[in-house]
């Protein structure tokens, strides 16, 4: 096993090389840059532009500054932001917090969801409720995140006012105190809640079925047989036997997570990673937008890696090659 | 229940049916898949048929002119779902964004299912070096964020080649890793079998082998995959057209209709121009997904319900 | 180029880029102002008025997040400029005329080539210092220094010496003296008329800057999380990206502050409406399209006042190079006077204006914004005002030429070849721009003119434009003008910013009298007369469709009083008050 992860680890590299040139090509092939787009140059001379491109070493050729980027990076330089003239660094460790949250939150709601409705649907199966959770789920399924979470903002903030419909905190309350934290869950919990809609829906469905599925094992019809309450088989047995296959999914979640947050932090104006990648593209901030997608071709990259090793981990039979 | 149908089977004298039959008639026999397919067949024709019937679906059949003088108007009897910020009647724009977004949806896929079964089998049946390079290059591409490089690339191609091809392009290209996966999982398992072993002892090309004898049976699994892969392709458009970096905003298409949304009056004062393309993308991958669920009951030998 | 680069400045360009600036103006360097007397009709605030109250929070919206650069030497984007005013003001204000006006200093000249300031005395800095002349010395100096990454040399180059210090020849700046600190005398390299309006205005505290190097001031913690200013507020705390607070700032030198905190948000443009209805927010800055979302609102009030932007459609009618500083070439296709003209006559700018701006924008006929001093007023100065006359173009183009010879339903040009205009137009996420420039082409096909829309991604478009492209043939625009009015940096034939490339000797003649010391002196009405003679001459030679000027526009809850509004911005934060 840990010759397996040494190996993978290992095989990462060679990836994230090509990833880096893969990102280097692209972003050197965006039309504009960051000065070309200036948004509001109110005394802004063309000399300071051409002087500022100098500066910013937009004339070196292309393998020079290919290999002035990759050095740096490698050195945890990840170049200064051309919007925010700070390293790129402070602006993504800024926003690291914000994104964690909501995807820690959403992890969190769809795995308590999805084990509520999984767990009841797998007991009671065929019965109204299972189809109840089951259209549910369906629709989860079926509707694109981007749209539940305009349908979300629509009805839950403007309508029903219940909760905000942007930002990551109310900057009234004191930072630390429990308001503060309330105030952070207030402004999460709906983002969190489309960002793990889909993720909710394939494990209540898994779940469900595992169930069902575990239900008629042998080991099950042996604790009956032996007297072991109904709830207990459920909760212990059965629930042991399903969960563990769940955990192997927290890998692809983490990759699902990435793209997921792209969206809808952007429309609930939620400030995190997804946020800044976007505004990075838009406004051809190419320190931020380079060091930005390989930060999260190596999460991707990663997470594939952890569901992996996690399915190795969880079923031996796996080959591991 | 198993013995029933075979029974009920037996009793006519007809010669068995074929796989493909018993599929079409457990399909048949989905109410939900069914429902679903005539949903799609209907959006289909309406979106096909846009051009036709336009100019009985509202005063203002051309969905590509600005109407300064009709704009924003609400739902009515001459508009039936109102006019959008430019002018322009809801209803026709919807039938017009079918055709863009169905398009879109079903070249990516063709592109995904062609790449992904080209790259799986070849990998699945060659093995050795061939799979080790195609699957590294799979996992290479498999790695990549989609949304992030989706967003980059189209970012480059915009305006080098007509927009709507180039979201097609690239968003085939990037997804089809899932599927060469999964085809050379399945081609890895069929292989073994001893017909194939018996077709190239007999001294068949490997391709005709692939192609006769390896891709018929795994075919199944490809048709359900394309299904969910369509309903995905469709809601990449939607999404990326809704963040901006998706079709041109000058074609309409589901996505860039909903992108109305992102206006400052348009979410809360005028929800009849966001809510239609909402709704009819959601209810389109609603139904995708039955039929795909449909297709996979009934393709599977082993269900019999 | 080099005569005339110090003038450039004078421009505040806005591209109006995105969907998020569409509601910036002109409204730059000045919203500090604070004993704006002129009210814009709506602008009395009818809810709160009566005595103003101690106490209490506003909170102050903002539809984009600011970049974090909270200094007025550093910032890029208008919305950091809006933060920063609510902390930091100007020593020099501007008022309803756009003349400047003592706030922290005051001056006293004889030959508009030497000044003499004097400051206000007890003028405290956030942190308690007090504000003295070197921290303005120390501002000129951060400024010119070579190590400075920002944009904003320009305003401290005519100061005689700034070059030499800029270029290391010189360890101070020759043109700076300090008297004492509280006065000091600035000569600038020539006597201009526009010298005190171009000048720098804003002092960095020394005390707080003065060991950081210039080239790191700009990520430093100073700019980007704890700024301090000399305003009625002062910076609590900035979560970055979303929101910032202020407090008020006891030791303010100009009298009391009402509010006892201002509360900076962050709001997503789609939200603002419900914000605004729910209460969340008291103040913000409107695109006009929320406009008539906001007006039902009982308990939101609008105010308008003029800003200093307009939009227009520009012709390529040459080729510049900017090494030279010259147009080199002259492009046939838009020469034809009597074409331009009848495609503005063929242009609905009233129904454009009002179908894309909501009545938040008026046309124009001239490329001066009308709250400029030496603006032309249209039926005084006999400005042609071009209305919709659809017929009277296709006359025009008739007579020019331009027929319809292949029965194709479009005019061909005089040649008998196809005659096809392109039109240009920035693409950004906001779907509205495809569909307003669209609208433009549409007016042109009713007159016969086959048109064509490109859309071309934001990021390149100023520069296609810029480097005269040659698929950029006609393409819209915006230019937003600073406090100066003159217009040369953006007309003249030897300017980057003369984007049509207009080169008409007579009418650079103009402009250059009009800031010609010896000619006018200091007789305002004697350069007013000039620019409108100017005014005139493009208003006939429509070297750019005039489309409209924009309103700034501003919501606010019924609660909040004690605002004023005018051209040179807001008042005072320190005036604002609130009702419970």
């Amino acid at each position: 096993m840990l010759k397996y992860t040494i190996r993978r680890l290992l095989g990462m590299i060679p990836m994230l090389i090509l990833i880096s040139i893969v990102v280097f090509t692209l972003a050197k092939l965006m039309p504009g840059d960051s000065l070309s787009g200036e948004i509001d140059p109110l005394n802004t001379n063309p000399e300071y532009i051409a002087e500022m491109r100098e500066k910013l070493g937009y004339n070196e050729p292309l393998p020079v500054q290919y290999f002035d980027w990759i050095t740096g990076f490698l050195q945890g330089d990840f170049g200064k932001s051309t919007r925010f003239k700070v390293p790129v660094a402070d602006v993504i460790i800024e926003k690291i917090p914000n994104t964690l949250f909501l995807g820690v939150m959403s992890l969190l709601i769809t795995y308590i969801l999805a084990f509520l409705m999984g767990m009841y649907s797998g007991r009671k199966p065929y019965t109204i409720g299972d189809n109840a959770i089951a259209g549910v789920n369906y629709i989860m399924l079926a509707i694109p995140s981007f749209v539940a979470a305009v349908f979300a903002i629509y009805f839950f903030s403007f309508h029903l006012n219940w909760f905000p419909f942007g930002g990551s905190v109310d900057i009234l309350v004191e930072e630390g105190t429990l308001d503060y934290w309330f105030s952070r869950l207030h402004h999460v919990l709906l983002p969190a809640l489309v960002l793990g809609a889909m993720s909710t829906a394939s494990y209540t469905q898994f779940l469900r079925n595992d169930i069902i599925e575990n239900s008629r094992k042998d080991f099950v019809r042996t604790a009956r047989a032996k007297g072991t309450p109904l709830k207990k088989i459920y909760n212990v047995h059965i629930l042991r036997n399903s969960i563990i296959p769940l955990v192997t999914f927290l890998g692809f979640d983490f990759a699902a997570l990435i793209g997921g947050a792209i969206i809808t932090e952007t429309i609930f104006t939620y400030p995190g990673i997804g946020q800044l990648f976007l505004d990075s593209v838009t406004s051809r901030d190419y320190p931020t937008l380079m060091a930005l997608t390989m930060l999260l071709s190596f999460l991707t990259l990663a997470g594939n890696l952890i569901a992996d090793i996690l399915y190795g981990i969880v079923d031996p039979r796996i080959r591991l090659d | 229940m198993a013995s029933t149908t075979t029974i009920s089977q037996q009793k006519k004298p007809e010669r068995s049916l074929s796989p493909w039959q018993i599929a079409r008639k457990k399909f048949l026999r989905n109410k939900l898949a069914m429902a679903s397919s005539i949903f799609i067949l209907l959006v289909t024709i309406m979106s096909l048929s846009a051009p036709f019937v336009a100019n009985f679906l509202s005063p203002l059949p051309d969905v590509t002119k600005v109407n300064i003088g009709s704009m924003n108007i609400q739902p009515n009897g001459e508009h039936l779902l109102g006019t959008d910020k430019s002018g322009r009647d809801v209803l026709t724009r919807l039938f017009y964004g079918g055709r863009i977004s169905l398009l879109v949806g079903f070249s990516a896929t063709l592109i995904v299912v062609t790449l992904g079964t080209l790259v799986g089998s070849i990998a699945g049946f060659f093995g050795g070096m061939v799979d080790n390079i195609l699957m590294r290059f799979t996992d290479f591409v498999l790695n990549f964020p989609f949304l992030v490089f989706v967003i980059v690339l189209n970012t480059i191609l915009y305006g080098i080649v007509d927009g709507l091809w180039v979201l097609i392009l690239v968003i085939g290209v990037l997804s089809w890793g899932g599927v060469a996966r999964l085809v050379r999982s399945k081609v890895l398992a069929e292989k073994e079998n001893e017909y194939i072993l018996a077709a190239l002892s007999i001294g068949c090309s490997p391709w005709k082998v692939i192609r006769k004898h390896l891709l018929p049976n795994v075919m199944s699994t490809i048709i359900v995959q394309a299904t969910l892969i369509f309903a995905s392709m469709i809601v990449a458009e939607a999404a990326l057209s809704y963040l901006g970096f998706g079709v041109p905003q000058a074609t309409p298409s589901w996505g860039n209709m909903l992108s109305s949304a992102n206006e400052p009056d348009v979410l809360q004062g005028k929800p009849w121009i966001w809510m239609p393309p909402a709704f009819i993308i959601t209810l389109t991958i609603l139904s995708i997904n039955f039929i795909g669920e449909g297709l996979k009951d009934a393709l599977n030998p082993k269900s019999l319900r | 180029m080099k005569k005339n680069k110090s003038l450039l400045w004078l421009f505040a360009m806005i591209l109006v880029v995105s969907a998020f600036l569409a509601a910036c103006g002109g409204d730059d360097g000045d919203t500090g102002s604070k004993d704006s007397k002129k009210e814009d009709g709506t602008t009395e605030d009818k809810a709160a008025d009566g005595e103003p109250q101690k106490g209490g929070t506003l909170v102050y919206g903002i539809d984009a997040p600011p970049e974090g650069l909270f200094s007025t030497a550093f910032y890029g984007i208008q919305t950091d400029f809006d933060v920063i005013s609510l902390f930091d003001e100007s020593l020099i204000n501007y008022n309803e005329n756009l003349e400047p006006e003592p706030n922290v200093a005051s001056w006293t000249t004889e030959d508009n080539k030497v000044f003499n300031f004097k400051f206000e005395e007890g003028v405290k800095w956030h942190n308690g210092e007090e504000l003295t002349v070197n921290d303005w010395v120390f501002a000129f100096e951060t400024l010119a220094d070579p190590d400075y990454d920002g944009p904003r040399y320009t305003n401290v180059q005519t100061i005689e010496g700034a070059e030499a210090y800029r270029n290391g020849e010189a360890d101070t700046i020759s043109g700076v003296e300090v008297i004492n600190d509280y006065e000091v005398k600035i000569t600038f390299d020539e006597a201009r008329v526009n010298n005190l309006t171009n000048l720098w205005s804003y002092p960095l505290p020394e005390s707080v800057l003065g060991d950081v190097p210039v080239a790191e001031m700009s990520a430093s913690e100073w700019v980007r999380s704890t700024p301090i200013g000399i305003g009625p507020f002062k910076v609590d705390k900035i979560v970055p990206g979303e929101s910032v607070e202020f407090s008020r700032f006891d030791e303010y030198w100009n009298g009391d502050v009402n509010l006892d905190k201002i509360v900076l948000r962050v709001i997503d443009n789609s939200s603002v409406v419900g914000a605004l209805q729910n209460g969340d927010i008291d103040m913000i800055s409107l695109q006009p399209v929320s406009g008539p979302e906001v007006e039902p609102l009982e308990n939101v009030e609008i105010v308008t006042y003029p800003g200093l932007s307009y939009y227009y459609v520009g012709f390529k009618l040459g080729k510049f190079d900017n090494a030279t500083q010259t147009i080199t070439e002259e492009l046939p296709k838009y020469q034809s006077k009597e074409l331009r003209q009848a495609m503005m006559y063929a242009i609905n700018r009233q129904e454009w204006v009002d179908a894309f701006f909501f009545g938040y924008a008026n046309v124009v006929n001239k490329p001066v914004p009308t709250s400029h001093w030496n603006a032309a007023d249209d039926a005084e100065a006999d400005l042609n005002t071009y209305e919709y006359d659809p017929e009277k173009a296709k006359e025009m183009l008739d007579a020019a030429g331009y027929v319809d010879i292949n029965d194709d339903g479009f005019r061909e040009d005089p040649n008998g070849d196809e005659f096809v205009v392109k039109f240009s137009h920035y693409a950004t996420g906001n779907p509205t721009f495809e569909s307003r420039a669209q609208a433009i082409t549409q007016y042109w096909e009713e007159v016969g003119i086959k048109s064509e829309l490109e859309m071309v991604e934001v990021n390149l478009y100023y520069d296609m434009i810029e480097k005269d492209d040659p698929s950029i043939e006609t393409f819209f625009g915006g230019w937003g003008t600073g406090t100066d009015p003159d217009p040369s940096g953006l007309w003249k034939a030897d300017q980057l910013w003369n984007y049509p490339r207009y080169n008409n000797p007579e009418a650079d003649q103009l402009l250059d009298d009009a800031l010609n010391i010896d000619i006018v002196g200091t007789d305002q009405q004697k350069r007013a007369d000039l620019y409108i003679e100017w005014q005139k001459i493009v208003n006939e030679e429509v070297p750019m469709l005039y489309i409209a000027e924009l309103e700034e526009i501003v919501a606010m809850n019924e609660r909040v009083g004690g605002t004023e509004f005018d051209v040179s911005g807001s008042n005072s934060p320190a005036e604002w008050f609130v009702t419970e």
